[in-house]
């Protein structure tokens, strides 16, 4: 690649780095806040977006032919399938703890 | 022999396209693990909270600040490698990352020897008495254990193309550095998702 | 399981036939190969200390808490050996998947690639998505077996069921791993002694990416009876009723093209054949196996062994079979003798239904699967089903010794002894290790293949 776009390159790779700190204290902070549920979404949601700057920026994703954003959307989807057919069971079976297992919720 | 007259593909693209097949089936091994915490942590929430409550959420923030750090460097240690005028500073990204990797891992044993003493080791003896908790450093271990193990790994592979690169290998090409960088931020990739799931629940009480 | 069904037609056949059909030189990562062949014999190993340190107990289904917590067998070292075996998988399919889409030649688009092709890249896709989540199960299996990491014991609040569901995540589309590359297969054999296109070439390619895709939807359908909700076994048994339609579209344009066909009963075709017949018995049994309330009757009896047992042995294995005499010429540059060929062939069909037809009656009669004693009035059945494995085996044994005789004594083959389509028959037999003189001639179209046209040339 050429002076200028090696620069720029750089320099993107500078701001993606940036916005990921930003991120992590960003979710750091709103630990702290009462949100309930929330707290988990936002933190997921954060993680979700700093997972995808490395992989457009850092991975160069974004640049890639569509091929390898299809194998990565694949994986995701297969993972995303996983969870969430498992995640019927778990959401509509009755819950009854043994004793032993403690009190619950 | 005639096959020689065939076109040869973009072989730099092959690799590339081999490693994301990779790293697609490492997003899969990754991702029972965290269908076993979203189990837990939904059946569990007082018991995941308490146990979340007890980690180290100041080491695991600056663990996870060196890991990203560690991905933007070794992103321009590939762009270097690519790019000749700068090709010299690669072998120097190179050994910053691997540095970056073994200070995590460093600050992993740290964090591992204050929760052994913290009783947070789940076995006999364990700490907490909330239902759930010794699950959540159950998964607590294996994950950041089986991550730690991935990242040495990569460690060992950045490390490699350092010396390698250093000293003009010809086997330290921008394709190896590249295909070595992308196993590195996939490293990262599943730290980014652990931080908030292991550090950042139950704060707020 | 790992050792035979997975690997036997993409690791056996695959690697040597896949370059070939596409007009390559070897598939993409050469040494990646390698590397899983070797992971493979470890693997295989590691199984092996196993069984001889006296094997395991807990079923290849590996159940918790049986195995996590009261097991006193080899439970370690056979995940172990799972572990590594799944390993090897996995490499296969990531270089199968780069190889079909880099290293075709120059003009061979996706619908002119042979089905035994796209099988393999469905194949692959699910080797490279679902192995991996076996390969996590197992290092969890053997946490808690080893350290007490207990997130399948209820005692620390685990749950014995997220092991079924990451398992059977897995070893649902595995069977499916298993039965596509046999499709492949029989879609390669069939267009040739039929002498006609195969029916419905891309409903058949779609078929197989409908096959690999919705497999990963259905697994919970192994689970009716042990503790998942309702409402999830309602979703799972209406996916499984859908599963079923892409493999019931094979089996219409299999039947398709044999219609109007100038039919050949040479060995490979009466394997094939075979295979149609017993995949599709095994397929309905399944459908019988996926209706909630049937399933609470016939689960974890001899029905269901039956029913696999007609996919995996009736299915796979015949088409492996088929597999290994259709190409065995051109592997290894010999004839095998037809006659006896198609002796074994008979006596396999024949031999598996008795094996495992009155399977099927004995479990419909409650006849529990993992017994090793039962009443008196299931004895008939028992023993009609090991006389048919006798027969069965002396079948498998045949093709052992006329195979090894064609190797020293078998008549030269040509390139092209059966006058079949595809690319690999341009090849040299065997193919040199580039595998083609001359960059191989693209036809322009698939199965190329007329029924009106003069008997095929010479063996």
């Amino acid at each position: 690649m050429s002076d200028s776009e090696f620069r720029r390159h750089g320099l993107r790779l500078l701001a993606a780095w940036a916005a990921l700190i930003v991120l992590m204290l960003l979710s750091l902070g709103s630990a702290w806040l009462p949100l309930g549920l929330g707290n988990v979404v936002l933190g997921v949601a954060i993680a979700a977006t700093k997972a995808g700057i490395v992989a457009a920026l850092f991975m160069g994703l974004a640049r890639e032919p569509a091929l390898l954003r299809l194998v990565g959307g694949f994986a995701l989807g297969t993972l995303l399938l996983l969870i969430g057919l498992s995640g019927i069971d778990y959401a509509t079976r009755p819950a009854a703890p043994a004793a032993y297992q403690g009190s619950t919720r | 022999m005639n096959t020689q007259a065939l076109p040869r593909p973009d072989e730099g693209f092959t690799a590339r396209l081999g490693m994301w097949v990779f790293l697609a089936s490492e997003v899969m091994f990754f991702g029972g693990i965290f269908v076993a915490y979203g189990y837990g942590r939904s059946h569990w929430p007082q018991g995941f909270a308490e146990a979340g409550r007890h980690t180290h959420v100041a080491i695991g923030t600056l663990n996870t600040a060196l890991l990203l750090t560690s991905s933007a460097i070794v992103a321009f240690a590939a762009a270097c490698a690519r790019h000749p005028p700068a090709r010299r500073w690669t072998a120097r990204l190179l050994w910053l990352t691997a540095s970056l990797g073994m200070a995590f891992v460093a600050l992993k044993g740290v964090e591992y020897a204050k929760e052994w003493h913290e009783q947070l080791v789940p076995g006999a003896g364990f700490a907490l008495a909330t239902p759930g908790a010794q699950l959540f450093y159950m998964l607590y271990f294996f994950a950041t254990g089986l991550h730690a193990l991935h990242l040495a790994i990569g460690i060992g592979l950045v490390g490699a193309l350092a010396w390698g690169s250093g000293r003009r290998r010809a086997w330290a090409d921008g394709e190896a550095v590249e295909m070595s960088a992308l196993y590195w931020h996939f490293v990262d990739i599943v730290w980014i998702f652990l931080y908030p799931l292991i550090y950042l629940l139950g704060r707020h009480a | 399981m790992w050792l035979f069904l997975i690997p036997s037609i993409p690791s056996v056949l695959g690697n040597f036939l896949i370059p070939l059909m596409i007009g390559a030189r070897d598939l993409a990562f050469p040494r990646l190969n390698l590397a899983s062949w070797y992971l493979y014999l470890a693997g295989g190993a590691l199984v092996l200390a196993a069984l001889a340190s006296g094997g395991v107990d807990t079923g290849w289904t590996f159940y918790t808490p049986y195995s996590t917590l009261f097991s006193n067998s080899s439970v370690v070292l056979t995940l172990l050996g799972v572990l590594v075996v799944g390993f090897s998988s996995i490499l296969t399919g990531l270089n199968f998947i780069v190889t079909v889409h880099q290293l075709r030649a120059p003009g061979l688009g996706w619908f002119k690639l042979p089905l035994f092709v796209w099988a393999h890249y469905a194949t692959s896709i699910i080797l490279v998505l679902a192995t991996p989540v076996l390969a996590i199960t197992t290092l969890l299996v053997v946490a808690e077996h080893l350290w007490h990491i207990g997130v399948f014991d209820p005692q620390y609040g685990g749950d014995p069921l997220l092991f079924q569901h990451l398992f059977w995540f897995y070893s649902h589309p595995a069977v499916y791993i298993m039965i596509l590359p046999a499709m492949g297969v029989a879609s390669e054999i069939i267009p040739c002694f039929a002498r006609k296109p195969i029916f419905g070439y891309r409903f058949m390619a779609y078929a197989i990416l409908g096959i690999a895709s919705i497999g990963f939807l259905v697994w919970g359908h192994h689970m009716f009876v042990s503790g998942q909700s309702l409402a999830a076994s309602m979703v799972f048994s209406l996916l499984s009723f859908v599963v079923a339609i892409p493999s019931a579209i094979k089996v219409f344009n299999w039947t398709a093209t044999l219609y109007k066909g100038s039919i050949h009963l040479a060995a490979p075709m009466l394997y094939a054949l075979g295979f149609v017949g017993l995949f599709t018995i095994g397929g309905l049994t399944g459908l019988f196996l996926a209706a909630l309330a049937l399933d609470v009757h016939l689960t974890d009896t001899y029905f269901v062994v039956s029913h696999f047992h007609y996919i995996m042995v009736g299915g796979s294995v015949m088409a492996y079979f088929g597999a290994l005499h259709f190409w065995w010429p051109k592997a290894t540059g010999r004839l095998y003798p037809e006659m006896w060929a198609r002796v074994a062939a008979v006596l396999i069909f024949v031999g598996f239904n008795g094996t495992f037809f009155p399977q099927y009656l004995l479990g419909v009669e409650g006849m529990p699967r993992r017994y090793h004693s039962y009443p008196e009035h299931f004895q008939v059945l028992h023993m009609l089903s090991s006389a048919g494995a006798v027969l069965l085996a002396l079948g498998y044994l045949l093709p052992l010794v006329y195979f090894g005789w064609s190797l020293r004594a078998g008549a030269r083959a040509g390139p092209n002894p059966f006058d079949a389509r595809g690319l690999e028959w341009q090849a040299g037999s065997p193919p040199p290790t580039h595998n083609f003189d001359q960059p191989p001639r693209i036809p322009e179209q698939v199965y190329a293949y007329d029924p009106n046209a003069a008997p095929e040339a010479g063996r």
